[in-house]
């Protein structure tokens, strides 16, 4: 029994020690020069559904929920933001190859289409992200017009 | 998972009958198969299943040997995948795609003239990341063939400028991604296709050889 206590102990301690290692935060300090909008026109309407459902992970500005102050779930969230970023970043969207642009926006409309993005997971926690059929469409409306 | 079966099942509903009805709008859809990468002479032609493929030099002939051997590798790579994917490989086409990526990093750019520099910059960031893909993807061989699809297109725009090291045929499948077509690359000039494979293995037309 006194064991256990002990071992209850180490646990409590590892999970408080493990609050004040905290990823960067993923917010740009300026303006992003390199966003998609810069380089297409995009109706507003479409652009909102972009901020809404995957700037979280695919931009420099990420809005955090309240868990991702509490560790390890913010270290989940820091792993997937990377991973996002390097996959898509629409902040930096300007600086990719015309080729790569390319191949993004058809891959955008092939995932949006697919039902594959945004990720299960993510939708859980952020209702505004569950893409209706019609959002969709405009999504996948918007990357055809600008093929 | 439910929801992964699902789905699955509609991807393989789409596919299936995308290559039913394809069969009987094989000709029709031979007129509006100009995909980016195609370009001028897509544009030029419309190739019926008898014309003989258009023969297309290389645009740059004093590439520097080393480098000629790279590229070498990373179509070697690519045919590989190619023939993975129309074999249903899909752990083929991964560790393939893999290896391509690595033979990317091996190329020296810096031996290219500036000229030559320009076209292989403009693929290279786009084609490494489809590689990359292709390799993480064992098991989803329809995503592979996505990224197989574009990055036919930037193989297809380095073997024009440099070569492929050896003949290749640029071949057409005029029924992938619904109807909208898609090229590829081969070393025979039977085809065998890397989209449908073995559902659909000599569906496509050949358009050009590049020497």
């Amino acid at each position: 029994m006194k064991k256990f206590r002990i071992i209850l102990w180490i646990l409590l301690a590892v999970v408080v020690l493990i609050q004040f290692v905290r990823p960067a935060e993923n917010r740009s300090v300026q303006a992003d020069r390199g966003d998609i909008t810069t380089m297409y026109t995009m109706p507003d309407s479409v652009h909102t559904i972009l901020k809404n459902a995957c700037y979280d992970c695919h931009s420099n500005s990420t809005h955090y929920p309240w868990y991702a102050q509490v560790q390890p779930f913010g270290w989940w969230l820091a792993m997937h933001i990377r991973d996002g970023k390097k996959e898509l970043n629409f902040s930096e969207y300007a600086s990719y190859s015309t080729k790569r642009q390319r191949s993004k926006l058809k891959s955008i409309k092939k995932q949006i289409d697919k039902g594959e993005m945004p990720l299960w997971s993510y939708t859980l926690a952020h209702p505004k992200a569950r893409l209706t059929a019609a959002q969709k469409k405009a999504i996948i409306n918007w990357t055809d017009s600008v093929l | 998972m439910k929801r992964l079966f699902i789905t699955t099942m509609v991807i393989a509903a789409i596919a299936f009958t995308a290559c039913n009805s394809g069969n009987t709008s094989h000709e029709a859809h031979e007129h509006d198969s100009t995909t980016a990468a195609a370009g001028e002479t897509a544009k030029a032609e419309a190739v019926g299943d008898n014309t003989p493929p258009t023969a297309v030099q290389p645009q740059f002939s004093n590439i520097d040997p080393k480098v000629a051997a790279s590229l070498k590798t990373v179509v070697a790579r690519y045919l590989q995948i190619k023939n993975g994917l129309a074999a249903d490989n899909s752990g083929e086409a991964a560790s393939n795609g893999k290896a391509m990526a690595e033979a990317m990093q091996q190329l020296d750019k810096s031996a290219l003239t500036p000229e030559q520099q320009k076209v292989y910059t403009e693929n290279e960031e786009d084609l490494k990341e489809h590689a990359e893909h292709i390799g993480k993807n064992e098991g989803n061989i329809d995503h592979q063939r996505e990224h197989f699809a574009q990055m036919s297109e930037d193989v297809y725009a380095l073997v024009k400028a440099y070569g492929g090291g050896q003949p290749l045929y640029h071949d057409f499948c005029p029924m992938y991604d619904n109807n909208k077509g898609a090229l590829w690359l081969s070393e025979t000039k039977e085809v065998k296709n890397p989209y449908f494979g073995n559902k659909m293995p000599d569906c496509g037309v050949v358009k050009e050889e590049i020497k």
